[in-house]
């Protein structure tokens, strides 16, 4: 290779400089900060939460394991014993702490709940402020999923045909989450914590083994030899 | 800029694979011009009459670290997402000597192979068959093996961290130990490339 | 370099100079960095085609067994539709069109001047069958662990780098007859 030409060796020798002088740079910087840096643009982000995109109705997230979509993930950030005494079906339970380690990744769509929502719209802060793209916050948390979704409310006796042909769904729905529609009379007042946590079955999901780390988790893709 | 761009949801599974393909093309170029399809070329470094295989390889290096260290200073690249292999200590000891002794034996390595094979090498064919005989061989091991093979696991672990030092500046010292390295290449050159029967020159 | 002396007139190209070429290939893996989110490899694909091999001669025993099961279990909807068996199909067009263009591509024997064709292609067979053995331990090649570990200043793929290294400076004197 080294025909001793006095040009070549120049070009090699600059090289060399530029990679060292690269290298010098790379000293001064010192760390190049690994993504745990935070960068923020606001408006964009408070944009976001005043056009309310960034939500999921109970109701779409129902419909979505009916149709069986596996194309999201559903995250619990409830406490253990929460989530063990009742989660929705292909749950998986991460708690706020253990988002950074959960190996979510960028390109899936995360859907986030907590009981009443605050912990989930803490957690959908973080996640975006670490640029996850698509996440969702389940509105209303599990309270509201156990209203609308497990517990649908049967309509006053005076209720148009729409509206009872709505809730012949909703209950059919429920049922087959496990819960079961309620008379309005309990709605008025509906003491959610009370209610008793159904068995977590969902169509499609085994009623009795609930899954554990979640059915719609995309497998681990491998990216090693 | 987000990237990864896979990372990030800018395409998906099966386009990935096109972006395999392309990778690949360009890898698989490099390492022909570099004259990595040969097998003379590539052995020639172990009896220090050609360094090139140091030269390419730390070169990439270096401009690969280089690269991915001031992307991710900007912001553009989130170095977190990068891939890196977990650490399995002694496992790799153990497989990079096994790897290196191949090399000499068998005058490749599973990359160069390939492009050897692409370029008319029929000992390279043979090669190729070797590596699935080995592969095939470990894998059938792998129940027995896979208390030593899975032992020291390190998890992601990367120099800065086991030497305590900022990245800059383990960046810094790779730089100049590759340059370092070529300037001593050319010496080692020098001396050894008249050495070695049968070569004529 | 030791050119062998080509008495035709348009013999094959010469090689890139090294540092252009090692710039080139460290740009490719910059590339796969920045796009992918990973880095280049090899051994992995031929594992994929491995594990493919043995499930279909031997699906239940393929499945028994957590190496083959790993990689049967990877790929979009199949297990050869994985990156690195497209990232290696790549290599192959890759290194044929470099070597079209240089005018490299003959079938030909790589020795030494002092091994028959047999003897090398029993070398060449039995250093096939270390690197497999050996990629595997080491969880990556040349390409995977030191090229792309080396990048990305991770501590295997240094320690694996200067094993691969010493293993073959340690391994070269006695193999001296088949090369020089």
């Amino acid at each position: 290779m080294s025909a001793g030409r006095p040009a070549r060796w120049t070009r090699n020798q600059k090289l060399a400089a530029g990679a060292v002088a690269l290298g010098l740079g790379a000293l001064l910087i010192g760390d190049p900060g690994d993504g745990g840096r935070v960068t923020l643009d606001a408006r964009e982000l408070a944009a976001l939460v005043e056009g309310e995109v960034d939500h999921v109705t109970p109701d779409e997230l129902a419909d979505w394991i009916v149709a069986g979509r596996q194309d999201f993930r559903l995250v619990d950030l409830r406490a253990e014993a929460d989530y063990a005494a009742y989660h929705v079906p292909g749950a998986e339970r991460i708690p706020i702490t253990g988002l950074e380690d959960a190996e979510l990744a960028r390109n899936e769509k995360i859907v986030l709940y907590s009981q009443e929502g605050i912990h989930s719209a803490q957690a959908w802060f973080l996640l975006k402020a670490r640029r996850y793209p698509a996440v969702y916050i389940l509105l209303g948390g599990l309270a509201q999923w156990q209203e609308q979704v497990l517990y649908p409310v049967r309509p006053e006796a005076g209720a148009g045909a729409e509206e009872r042909a709505a809730f012949e769904r909703a209950a059919a729905r429920a049922a087959s989450f496990g819960g079961a529609a309620r008379a309005a009379a309990a709605g008025l007042a509906p003491a959610v914590p009370a209610l008793v946590p159904p068995p977590i079955t969902a169509p499609g999901v085994a009623p009795t083994a609930p899954p554990p780390a979640g059915s719609p988790v995309k497998k681990k893709k491998k990216e090693g030899c | 800029m987000n990237a990864p761009l896979f990372k990030f949801g800018l395409f998906g599974d099966e386009f990935s694979l096109v972006v395999a393909f392309l990778i690949g093309i360009g890898f698989g170029f490099f390492l022909e011009r570099a004259g990595f399809g040969s097998a003379r070329k590539l052995t020639d470094q172990f009896y220090l009459k050609d360094m090139a295989v140091f030269r390419v390889m730390f070169t990439a290096i270096v401009t690969a670290m280089l690269g991915l260290f001031y992307l991710g200073w900007l912001g553009w690249v989130d170095l977190s997402l990068v891939y890196v292999s977990p650490t399995f200590l002694w496992p790799q000891v153990a497989g990079g000597l096994l790897l290196g002794v191949g090399f000499v034996v068998g005058g490749y390595c599973p990359g160069t192979s390939l492009v050897a094979l692409a370029t008319g090498k029929l000992d390279a064919l043979a090669f190729v068959a070797g590596i699935f005989a080995g592969i095939f061989a470990i894998g059938e091991a792998w129940p027995a093996i896979s208390g030593f093979a899975e032992s020291s696991a390190l998890g992601r672990l990367t120099l800065p961290e086991v030497l305590h030092l900022p990245a800059g500046l383990v960046v810094l010292l790779v730089v100049l130990m590759a340059v370092g390295g070529f300037w001593g290449a050319a010496a080692l050159e020098r001396r050894f490339a008249g050495r070695g029967a049968g070569e004529g020159s | 370099m030791s050119s062998l002396s080509q008495p035709a007139r348009r013999g094959p190209a010469p090689y890139t100079n090294p540092y252009l070429a090692g710039i080139g290939l460290g740009l490719v893996l910059l590339a796969s960095f920045v796009v992918m989110g990973r880095g280049l490899g090899a051994s992995g694909a031929f594992s994929s085609a491995c594990a493919v091999a043995v499930d279909a001669l031997a699906p239940a025993h393929a499945q028994a067994n957590p190496f083959w099961k790993e990689y049967l279990e990877s790929g979009v909807g199949h297990p050869l539709k994985e990156w690195l068996v497209f990232e290696v199909l790549g290599v192959l067009a890759g290194g044929f069109l470099s070597g079209l263009l240089a005018g490299r591509v003959r079938r030909t024997v790589e020795k030494g001047p002092r091994i028959s064709t047999g003897g090398r292609f029993a070398f060449a067979f039995v250093g096939g069958a270390l690197m497999g053995i050996g990629a595997k331990l080491g969880r990556g090649c040349t390409s995977g662990q030191a090229l792309t570990g080396g990048a990305l200043l991770s501590a295997g793929g240094w320690a694996f780098m200067l094993m691969v290294f010493a293993g073959g400076y340690g391994a070269a004197w006695f193999l001296r007859r088949q090369w020089q």
